[in-house]
């Protein structure tokens, strides 16, 4: 174990530690644009230079090895003159376009300009020009003139979506990234470009000149498009969701997220949102108050009782499932399921289980019990009503059939369906998972906080108020008032979260209490 | 004065144009030293090597015979030689004498050093601009592998080696040697940061020993005729002989293998060369190759032996023993142009200051030297050099940017007056003349202030 010495500052770390990585255990941080924690050195862009006791010359500290006794100098004027030097190449043929460049507030280059940097270049000639807007598919653009030649997208594209589709071509000050071969990028990971690159060169088609990201408003979430339960920050700007950017979590997702998942939060601004509960009244369902949506949901449902089966979302957070859960126990009814859903997978992050909250479903229990109907055989079962909570059947056409022989059928969700308009007889409108508060449990059995990055549309309710409500019935002090206080109770009752509170679980997550359904990996 | 040359590695060679077959090679004692060395342990023929003093013939000097101890032991890897004959420093073409006339001097050095460092299988990447020389050394190789000196038995001791042939495309960077190592695994020619050394991970992460042509063909000698023998040239700085090419405005631009302790540069450039061409007096020489600071005409510069100790001490580099000879009539400022405009286009891109530096260095010379510069554009050039590099600056990840700017401090440093008169509209003939033959693709970026 190296100890040196850090700007005045003892660390003691690791053999094979790099001195911008013991910097970083200092809180400090050297300047770098081609080093990346997540991929291999290169080396090239000079930034991190460092100054080093006992060394002629500046090194750079991405790549030079802490041994023992170094003394390590990061603010010095020599390491600070190295750098300004550096910074001043960057610049001499990169555009000043900043005012109309989507990273602008994001960018590197302008974060060390501004800190390292002058504010004049003593280079007076014209510049460099290359390709300004170069299509690298539908999701990625690509303005080589702002390219900084890191290559931290060619060395994703190789070492962690291991899809070689990216390669420098030309040389010197003419080099240009290139997808290989003319084509376009392919990969379902090709997104996190956009992210590693620290200038504005490669830009998200979906967000580029939607905002300035200073304008935004940033949440940290969790991603639903699987049960990987990818770590997000959530932009959104007058009450929009704008884009999902994968945020750190060594213990999910690292520093990625799929491409699929990045666009999950379009589900947001769907045309087709429920804003308002609704009741079927002379075959047609028009919109009621919620009082009285609630009132025939829960006399539907006591009707129904334990002939009810109840199709109950594994799109829904852990505490939604657990009072779902009890709302079933309630009324007695054995004859529980989810849904399952496909996605993509892949060694990666993806999972194939469309499901956020898989893992969580199981763990609560929600699987046809003794002598209970399924989603497979429930039309067959001779049942007396159904509830669809997050779920509906829109691709199973025979079993929105078997739903319109039922005496009730209600309907939670957050969207429109077919079922929904052919079959229910109560629709109270939920929440997508970037409207509200809650937990998911993932694939390896990590219990994670979601958080709601915009406001709901109209007057739909968190499905976790919905099923508290409908669970305390006509006993007002059981309505949950805010979402912690439904996991808490969960956490009281399920030996997987015990102990766990929202806050505990933090922006990081924690492993559920018990062996973990340990299974896919990272 | 007479010129003495010192024929040791080119000895019996045949004249240029002219490749020495195999039966030529062993009738003059060649694959004598092969079949010693495999009587010998590799440890043997390493400390013999490491005895003689050999340093790198590819410019840097660094002790061959110590570069071979870097290999580590017992990785489970195999360990690989790979050759360096891209020879693509501007005035150099020495190693192209052993690749065209005496190919199989070269493959017995690299199987000796196949032998002494544990691999079994060498790369000889040659300069794509040498297709004469390719044929040569494959020629070679495929007579001494049907002559069992290399396979699968080599001269039926057991042992197995091979060497391939691996032609360059034309990049000077793929003459750097971890450069050289990307080019030859199918990349682009990118040098590679340190560590790892090659000698830990070079060729397909493999530990590699990477060698010039000309250290390599020394090996054969050293093991046939002992450290001492070998030792009788050269001195304790440079022990050996060493391949010097000399073009540029001389009589008799040549090659020639002197005893570099008892040869100065003047007689190098004034005996062995002819001395200056048309009548003309001397004015500037670039020792080392096209990388290394420039002399001028002064005594303390050229009366100097021609070790890499006496040169440096004169204020340049033998490197790789390029002369480069410039008469009276040379306008530095053209020279220099000529010069960045060769490292802008053959920097490789990958570090920032050599991307961007050795565009800014061109276009600053060419500024100058089109009439457009500003007395303060000199200094600018010379402290614009410092921002890119200079010797042992370690500002990037190969020395190319500091190979630009090695020259140009050095020809502003002892020709500032020829850019001055550039400044001012001035200069010799040859240059003003050239000058007026302006090509459409300077002026094209022949411009002042911009923005």
């Amino acid at each position: 174990m190296p100890k040196l010495t850090i700007d005045g500052r003892s660390v003691e770390v690791p053999k094979g530690t790099t001195i911008i990585q013991a910097a970083r255990q200092l809180g400090t941080d050297v300047p770098h644009y081609c080093w990346h924690p997540g991929l291999s050195i290169a080396g090239n862009c000079r930034i991190c230079l460092v100054e080093v006791e006992g060394m002629p010359t500046l090194q750079i500290a991405c790549n030079t090895q802490c041994s023992d006794n170094m003394v390590v100098r990061t603010a010095s004027d020599k390491a600070k003159r190295g750098r300004a030097d550096v910074m001043e190449l960057l610049l001499i043929n990169h555009p000043l376009d900043c005012p109309i460049c989507d990273q602008a507030g994001e960018c590197k280059l302008q974060e060390y300009s501004f800190r390292i940097g002058n504010d004049r270049s003593r280079f007076d000639f014209p510049k460099v020009h290359k390709p300004k807007h170069v299509k690298f598919s539908d999701k990625v653009m690509f303005d080589a003139e702002r390219c900084i030649l890191c290559t931290r997208c060619v060395r994703f594209m190789d070492e962690i979506a291991k899809s070689d589709e990216l390669d420098i071509s030309n040389r010197g000050d003419r080099n240009e990234i290139s997808v290989k071969r003319g084509g376009e990028l392919e990969s379902p990971y090709q997104m996190n470009i956009i992210d590693v690159c620290p200038v504005g060169a490669l830009t998200s088609q979906d967000f580029r000149f939607k905002s300035r990201v200073w304008f935004l408003e940033s949440t940290h979430t969790v991603c639903s498009g699987c049960s990987r339960g990818c770590n997000v920050t959530a932009g959104a700007r007058w009450n929009k969701m704008l884009r999902l950017i994968p945020r750190e979590n060594a213990a999910v997702n690292k520093w990625w997220m799929c491409d699929e998942g990045r666009l999950t939060y379009t589900d947001v601004a769907a045309a087709d949102r429920l804003g308002a509960p609704m009741v079927r009244k002379d075959g047609r369902l028009v919109e009621v108050s919620w009082d009285e949506a609630l009132a025939a949901a829960a006399k539907g449902l006591a009707a129904a009782g334990d002939d009810l089966f109840a199709l109950i979302s594994a799109r829904l957070t852990n505490e939604e499932i657990w009072l779902a859960s009890k709302l079933c126990d309630a009324l007695g009814t054995p004859h529980r399921d989810t849904k399952p859903r496909a996605f993509g997978k892949d060694d990666l992050l993806r999972t194939g289980d469309g499901n956020p909250n898989s893992a969580g479903a199981r763990i609560l229990g929600v699987a046809p019990g003794k002598g209970g109907a399924g989603l497979a055989n429930f039309a067959s079962q001779n049942l007396a009503g159904a509830a669809l909570f997050g779920e509906d059947l829109d691709d199973r056409p025979e079993a929105i059939a078997a739903l319109q022989k039922l005496a009730f059928v209600l309907v939670v969700d957050s969207r429109e369906s077919e079922t929904m308009r052919k079959a229910a007889h109560v629709v109270l409108p939920g929440l997508t998972a970037y409207e509200k508060d809650g937990s998911f449990t993932n694939v390896t059995g990590r219990v994670q906080r979601i958080a709601p990055c915009v406001r709901s549309p109209g007057d739909a309710w968190p499905d976790w108020k919905i099923l508290g409500w409908l669970v305390a019935g006509n006993d007002r002090g059981a309505r949950p008032k805010t979402c912690a206080e439904v996991f808490a109770r969960m956490a009281a009752a399920v030996p997987e979260f015990s102990g766990m509170t929202h806050g505990m679980l933090g922006t990081a997550g924690l492993d559920v209490r018990s062996a973990a359904p340990a299974q896919g990996s990272v | 004065m007479s010129a003495v040359e010192f024929p040791r590695l080119l000895k019996g060679a045949p004249p240029i144009g002219k490749r020495q077959t195999l039966a030529e090679y062993e009738a003059n004692g060649g694959y004598q030293a092969l079949k010693k060395g495999l009587a010998q342990t590799p440890d043997e023929i390493t400390k013999m090597v490491l005895d003689t003093g050999l340093r790198g013939r590819g410019g840097a000097g660094f002790p061959a015979g110590r570069k071979w101890t870097f290999v580590p032991k017992n990785t489970g890897k195999p360990v690989y030689l790979a050759v360096n004959g891209d020879e693509s420093e501007p005035g150099c073409f020495k190693d192209r004498q052993i690749i065209e006339r005496v190919p199989h001097l070269l493959v017995e050095g690299a199987i000796l050093a196949c032998r002494a460092i544990g691999a079994n299988t060498a790369y000889v990447y040659i300069r794509g601009e040498y297709p004469i020389g390719i044929r040569c050394m494959e020629e070679a190789v495929d007579e001494a592998r049907a002559a069992g000196y290399l396979g699968d038995n080599v001269m039926g001791s057991g042992w197995k080696c091979d060497v391939w042939i691996h032609s360059g495309a034309g990049a000077y960077i793929c003459g750097e040697e971890t450069g050289m190592l990307s080019s030859i695994e199918g990349g682009r020619g990118y040098p590679r940061i340190k560590p790892p050394f090659p000698a830990v991970e070079g060729l397909w992460r493999s530990p590699t020993i990477i060698n010039n042509v000309e250290t390599i063909a020394n090996v054969p000698l050293i093991v046939r005729d002992g450290v001492a023998d070998w030792k009788s040239s050269g001195d304790a700085d440079t022990p050996g002989t060493r391949l010097v090419g000399v073009s540029g405005h001389v009589n008799r631009p040549c090659h020639i293998e002197i005893d570099p302790a008892k040869t100065t540069l003047r007689e190098i450039i004034f005996d062995h060369a002819g001395g200056i061409w048309k009548g003309r007096h001397l004015k500037a020489v670039i020792p080392g190759g096209s990388s290394v600071p420039v002399l001028p005409n002064k005594p303390e510069a050229l009366d100097v032996p021609f070790t890499y100790g006496a040169v440096k001490n004169a204020g340049s580099l033998a490197g790789a023993a390029g002369v480069i000879v410039m008469d009276e009539t040379t306008c530095m400022v053209d020279a220099l142009l000529n010069l960045m405009e060769f490292y802008h286009h053959e920097s490789c891109g990958q570090c920032t200051p050599c991307r961007e530096g050795t565009g800014w260095l061109e276009k600053l010379v060419h500024r100058i030297w089109a009439g457009q510069g500003r007395m303060e554009d000199v200094d600018l050039l010379d402290r614009v050099a410092d921002t890119v590099g200079g010797a042992g600056a370690g500002k990037t990840i190969c020395f190319l940017a500091d190979s630009a700017v090695m020259p140009t401090k050095s020809f502003i440093k002892h020709f500032r007056a020829d850019f001055e008169a550039a400044v001012r509209g001035g200069g010799s003939p040859v240059y003003l003349a050239r000058k007026a033959r302006i090509d459409r693709k300077h002026a094209s970026h022949a411009v002042g202030a911009a923005h």
